[in-house]
């Protein structure tokens, strides 16, 4: 090894402490870059091998019936690449493990004509057969939640009739990468399952022989998706069709598109943030030991190394901690990369979710954080380098203080020597005191985000399941009902209070802006099922005009006063233009409400139903699921319960995993900055100190005058951090506010007493290290040395 | 200076060893001596003869490796890291050839900040006055020549009034003039307070000055010289 990098070798070995602290910041920033980064390319890339290979439709279309020769003239559309006309339905399971019957939707698979789009991938098992049987493939989140295999059978209700399914097959469907039942917030694979069957047998079961009640269509590359979305609705008009629309609108696709558009987001904020505050602490200590060694400068120019040499070397400090932080950045990145996409895989039903790391997203990381460092750097190498060798061997002029702001007000008196000192310090390096603030205002911002976000999740869960839906269960039937339906319901075993709704699907446009939205009409006094305003007061249903959830008044740009037209794609399809007269606050989907009887006014119906809220008395409970599992005409159930127990299991296991992580980065951080900077302060005034311990200060005393300084920094950076924290919050809830769902924003004492217990705790560990080294001072050497 | 008076300082067979085996140095080699309340003491010898390590475990910043030392009756060999610390805190002044200063303090807070630590302290005026410094009191280190630093740092000394004053090189980066200024300064410190003075220096003419010299040599004591007068500093001149 040359000797100048021998020295290098050797100074970093005793500045590791802070070699260390630097490299961890940095290396937070990288892994959160190279997680983010290889999660996009992971998601992103298996999604779209996934939608190629599948050949996932790009528009979808539902519709009441129509005969299987319009397929032609489907395909005859122009711009149309490829057509698939199916059966789809809704289906109730009656499992033996669960008193409660489980959700299902069912789709056909053509026996007649090879499947086009949206291909099934088998996991095992075969596609079903002609035959008897009613042979299904069932989707592999839900067969796995019930450990069901290619050979087992399951009680379901289709269309009223009850059957056995056979279950041939395991498989997914590019259509279902995100398996969310309409109306949840989050996947219960426990309690919604997809089943395929053959065209022929499905249709006989619907009711449905010869005819289809849903289309897919492959777009050609180039053609114009509108267009061919126009087309399509002028065809199904006749046949009860409601607005096609494209993958911006389908659940599952959307759902993936939002998740990576975030890990986007994440990848970009957050690395930045780190890398800064590393680059900082690089200079700041990196400056520091260019100025220790001003004479060893002079002395290697002297014997004639080049002034580039020289500046090399020191240019090698940042680089070797560059390379420290990007090798531990990689590593931790690669790691927290990997372990979610264990957890993406519990979220996205993909044939495979190999983990891909972003190599490219590495080495730009690296060119950044080292771009970066070697700026913060260059300016205190340059000013060594630049001295000729006789004036670096003298030593720098003292350093020059004068009295602080604090005292040219008058107010000195206030002030002890030690507190002077540290003030006047702080106004003499304005800039390190600056940076050291901006590091420990983002310490202190970091564990505000899951305080947060745990607390924004206790009240999204009190607010949906104590506030707006107080109900037990909420039933939906498979047609609309009549008012015997709702007689039958009340007298279900151990019903207290039916609330009955109606809800229809509906197209809401504004201007030029257009959404697909289920329109629910509600009791105006509804005790169960309410709509509530952002403050959590129950809102009463308008006796005209309609209240539309915030996103969606947001989306459409409408506000109260406007008139929105309403295209109804149920019954008689009355298009309708109604005044919006409010908003309110809900947390998941899109919805639009309006009175039930105004609701039914508009559809020419009587007592109409689309299915209610109940109260159950839970002495009857187990009989009032059996009887639920054999009414026919019921479709669906959704026990409130088991929907807050499955949404509290999920988010609570990622808020564990988001609360450790950012926890760990912010102590990280604060220890780092902290320590850096007490480590810096200890080289610059280490002679000062050790003057302080011969006059008879004790270690304890000089730490406090060295540390009173930092002390001040962090008490001044709290506040900063605080609100920065809350800021950092806002846009986090801003950028993973979807249309599927959003979380409110708030902020508890709690949350912010933490974050502060947090830089505290951080601070005073750092002080302690410092504390012992400041016992260990050789007070002779220091004292002997020339300044 | 009497001699009748019990010694301030007594030190027997004070040895002091840095490394082990090979690289093994006795820097003291049993040393023997008593030094008395008052008198004004110049150390004299080449460098590594033993001098400074001797100051070092006066003061109470190092301890010897045998042998013993006993300052006003009390053991000193056996003290520990506290104690070493009050004891400098209360007894003794430190005046060093780099005046160490804190820069970020006036030179009446240089003063302060020892004088705050004291049981019976000057004021930092007072000390500052004594020293000639009376229009100086608030500037910066930055704002003072060599010898005013200097100076302000035998006030911080002297403040708390130590009954010991250990002062290593205290001209060593200094001219003649400066110098002599501040060898008036420790002179009046000695006569007026009545501190042993213990002074190191290279320089042979500031023995003169002194009540006894005590040269150096390997590590031990090579002469005792009792100078039979006083010369005042002011008559010094190198």
């Amino acid at each position: 090894m040359r000797p100048l990098d021998l020295k290098l070798v050797r100074d970093l070995s005793r500045m590791k402490g802070q070699m260390i602290a630097v490299a961890l910041v940095m290396a937070c920033g990288l892994a959160v870059m190279v997680m983010a980064r290889s999660l996009v390319l992971s998601l992103g890339g298996s999604i779209d091998e996934y939608y190629q290979a599948h050949r996932f439709a790009m528009v979808f279309s539902e519709l009441k019936r129509a005969p299987n020769t319009l397929r032609t003239q489907l395909e005859r559309i122009p711009g149309v690449a490829a057509v698939d006309t199916r059966i789809t339905g809704a289906l109730r399971l009656d499992l033996p493990a669960m008193k409660e019957p489980a959700d299902g939707v069912i789709h056909s698979l053509p026996d007649d004509r090879p499947q086009q789009l949206n291909l099934l991938f088998l996991r095992e098992g075969r596609l079903p057969e002609i035959g008897d049987r009613y042979e299904v493939v069932v989707s592999e989140a839900f067969a796995r939640a019930h450990g069901f295999r290619p050979g087992d059978s399951v009680e379901a209700v289709i269309y009223g009739a009850r059957e056995r399914l056979h279950i041939v097959g395991v498989g997914l469907s590019p259509e279902f990468v995100y398996e969310l039942q309409p109306g949840q917030m989050i996947p219960d694979p426990k309690r919604f399952g997809v089943f395929w069957m053959n065209e022929r047998k499905l249709a006989s079961a619907f009711d449905l022989s010869g005819a289809f009640n849903s289309v897919v269509v492959d777009i050609a590359p180039g053609a114009n998706a509108q267009a061919v979305m126009a087309a399509l609705d002028r065809l199904l008009l006749p046949y009860g069709g409601q607005v096609a629309y494209d993958r911006s609108g389908h659940v599952a696709s959307k759902q993936i598109a939002d998740e990576i558009r975030q890990l986007v987001q994440f990848s970009i904020a957050f690395p930045v943030l780190f890398l800064s505050v590393a680059a900082f602490m690089t200079s700041a200590a990196l400056t520091r030991v260019i100025r220790l060694q001003r004479e060893q400068i002079a002395q290697l120019k002297a014997f004639g190394y080049s002034s580039a040499a020289v500046g090399w070397h020191y240019l090698k400090f940042a680089l070797v901690i560059v390379l420290l932080g990007s090798v531990l950045g990689s590593l931790l990145g690669l790691w927290m990369g990997q372990s979610m996409t264990e957890v993406y895989k519990r979220f996205f039903q993909l044939p495979g979710l190999p983990f891909r790391p972003d190599w490219l997203a590495l080495a730009l990381g690296f060119l950044g954080a080292a771009a970066l460092s070697l700026l913060g750097v260059i300016g205190a190498v340059w000013q060594a380098v630049r001295l000729p060798p006789a004036e670096a061997m003298r030593p720098e002029p003292p350093a020059a203080f004068r009295a602080s702001l604090f005292e040219r007000l008058g107010l000195q008196r206030l002030a002890s020597p030690t507190l002077r000192m540290a003030l006047r310090n702080l106004e003499r390096k304005p800039w390190q005191a600056l940076f050291t603030v901006l590091g420990l205002t983002l310490a202190t911002a970091i564990p505000i985000l899951p305080g947060a976000m745990s607390d924004s999740i206790d009240y999204l869960m009190d607010f949906q399941w104590n506030q707006a839906q107080r109900q037990d269960v909420t039933l939906s039937l498979i047609e609309p009902g009549s008012a015997s339906a709702l007689s039958a319901i009340g007298q279900l075993p151990g019903v207290m209070h039916v609330e009955p709704f109606r809800s229809v699907p509906a197209r809401l446009r504004f201007e030029h802006r257009e959404r697909r939205v289920s329109l629910t009409g509600m009791g105006r006094d509804s005790q169960l099922g309410r709509v509530l305003d952002v403050q959590g007061r129950a809102v009463a249903m308008p006796l005209q005009g309609m209240l539309l959830s915030e996103k969606l008044a947001d989306v459409l740009g409408v506000s109260p006063g406007d008139t929105v037209l309403v295209e109804v794609q149920e019954g008689r399809r009355p298009v309708l233009e109604v005044m919006v007269v409010g908003s309110i606050t809900d947390f998941a989907g899109l919805g639009a409400y309006l009175d039930i009887d105004v609701l039914r006014r508009h559809m020419r119906e009587g007592g109409t139903l689309s299915g209610a809220h109940l109260t159950v008395d839970k002495a009857y409970w187990d009989a009032f699921l059996a009887k639920v599992k054999e009414a026919p005409r019921i479709a669906g159930l959704s026990i409130s319960a088991n929907v807050r127990a499955s949404f509290e299991e999920t988010t609570g296991e990622m808020m564990g995993i988001m609360q450790g992580i950012y926890l760990l980065f912010a102590v990280i951080v604060a220890c780092g900055v902290v320590y850096n900077g007490a480590r810096i302060a200890l080289s610059e005034r280490s002679r000062e100190l050790a003057t302080l311990r011969v006059v008879g200060f004790t270690p304890r005393e000089v730490t406090g005058v060295l540390l009173s300084e930092l002390a001040m920094l962090t008490v001044l950076a709290l506040p900063f951090g605080l609100y920065a924290g809350n800021q950092l919050t806002q846009l986090m809830v801003e950028l993973s506010s979807t249309e599927t769902v959003r979380f409110p924003l708030l902020f508890t004492t709690r949350t912010y007493a933490s974050a502060v217990l947090v830089i505290l705790l951080s601070s005073a560990l750092s002080f302690i290290v410092i504390g012992r080294r400041i016992r260990q001072l050789d007070l002779l050497g220091v004292l002997k040395a020339r300044d | 200076m009497s001699m009748t008076t019990p010694p301030l300082f007594q030190a027997h067979g004070l040895t002091k060893i840095y490394g082990a085996g090979e690289s093994e140095v006795r820097a003291l080699n049993g040393v023997d001596l008593e030094l008395f309340a008052g008198e004004l003491v110049v150390l004299l010898g080449a460098s590594g003869s033993g001098k400074s390590t001797l100051l070092n475990i006066l003061g109470g910043l190092d301890v010897p490796t045998e042998g013993s030392l006993h300052y006003a009756g009390e053991d000193l060999t056996h003290a520990d890291e506290k104690r070493l610390t009050q004891y400098r805190r209360d007894s003794v002044g430190f005046i060093f050839q780099f005046y160490n200063l804190i820069p970020s303090l006036t030179a009446r807070e240089n003063v302060a900040l020892i004088t705050e630590l004291a049981e019976n302290p000057m004021s930092p005026e007072e000390a500052l006055t004594m020293m000639g410094l009376g229009e100086r009191l608030d500037n910066f280190p930055s704002q003072l020549s060599g010898g005013e630093q200097q100076r302000v740092a035998i006030a911080r000394a002297i403040a708390k009034r130590p009954q010991v004053l250990l002062c290593d090189e205290p001209t060593g980066a200094l001219d003649v003039k400066t110098g002599i200024a501040v060898l008036e300064a420790i002179e009046q410190v000695n006569r007026s307070t009545g501190a042993l003075v213990v002074i190191i220096t290279h320089n042979a003419v500031i023995a003169s000055m002194a009540d006894r010299v005590i040269r150096f040599s390997d590590g031990r004591v090579a002469n005792i010289e009792q100078n039979s007068q006083r010369q005042p500093a002011a008559a010094l001149s190198w």
